[in-house]
């Protein structure tokens, strides 16, 4: 899993960020559509908001408990087919599609801020 | 030898929760499939979902072993033709359509140049 997070993270493009006059516009201003699509990956906090987001609307969790490193089963008190609706919840949320094995082991939010954040198509 | 068995009944099991876990994703996203309205939806999600929990509490491993083989049976005569998958994916729409072109392939833009020029 680590490995696999090491070498997607080798194989997605470098952000490179212009700072001359007349350059693109930051990620972070999501009101100005970016039309190259090789600039415009998530940033970290966009994805770990989006996630937290998702999480904390989920009806059996509480939303005061919910932190970027809770762990679904064990801090929140999930069941395993909870487990399995957050990650279906997370994939549409962010227009993935996870392969069966690799959604298996999503079991945290680190796990899943980590997969999405490394993940090249997530949207 | 308790030691033993008792390794192999807790892999028996934890292979089987691995199988209902990834049935019932798959059968959730084919009641997304063919409930498209999210009202729908979520009465089909949580019917799906009270089928799971009346089993929840079976302890023999081979009735839990027909129960999977009957609930992916069930889940195979009810899969949509259809489903909806991600553009980019595998049976998506977009998939392979613009590959990487192979390597060590270049254009040369001459734009009709002669060699003599």
């Amino acid at each position: 899993m680590a490995l696999r997070a090491a070498v997607l993270r080798h194989i997605r493009l470098p952000v490179q960020t212009l700072t001359a006059a007349g350059s693109r516009p930051q990620p972070q201003w999501s009101f100005l559509r970016l039309f190259s699509s090789h600039d415009d990956h998530l940033t970290k906090e966009e994805v770990i908001d989006r996630v937290l987001d998702v999480v904390k609307s989920f009806p059996k969790v509480d939303p005061s408990k919910v932190a970027p490193d809770v762990h679904f089963q064990k801090d929140l008190g999930l069941d395993s087919l909870d487990n399995v609706e957050i990650v279906m919840a997370l994939e549409e949320e962010f227009k993935l599609e996870i392969p069966d094995k690799e959604a298996d082991k999503i079991d945290s939010c680190n796990l899943a801020i980590e997969y999405i954040y490394n993940h090249p198509m997530a949207g | 030898m308790s030691g033993a068995t008792a390794a192999a009944y807790l892999a028996r099991r934890a292979a089987q929760k691995e199988r209902v876990r990834i049935l019932y994703r798959r059968a959730l996203k084919d009641t997304l499939n063919w409930a498209v309205h999210r009202h729908l939806f979520y009465q089909d999600a949580s019917d799906l979902r009270e089928k799971f929990e009346a089993n929840k509490h079976v302890e023999d491993l081979d009735t839990i072993d027909k129960m999977i083989a009957a609930g992916e049976a069930t889940y195979n005569k009810w899969r949509h033709p259809d489903p909806y998958i991600v553009p980019w994916a595998p049976g998506g729409s977009k998939f392979t359509r613009n590959p990487v072109p192979p390597s060590g392939i270049e254009i040369v833009y001459d734009y009709g140049r002669e060699e003599n020029d």
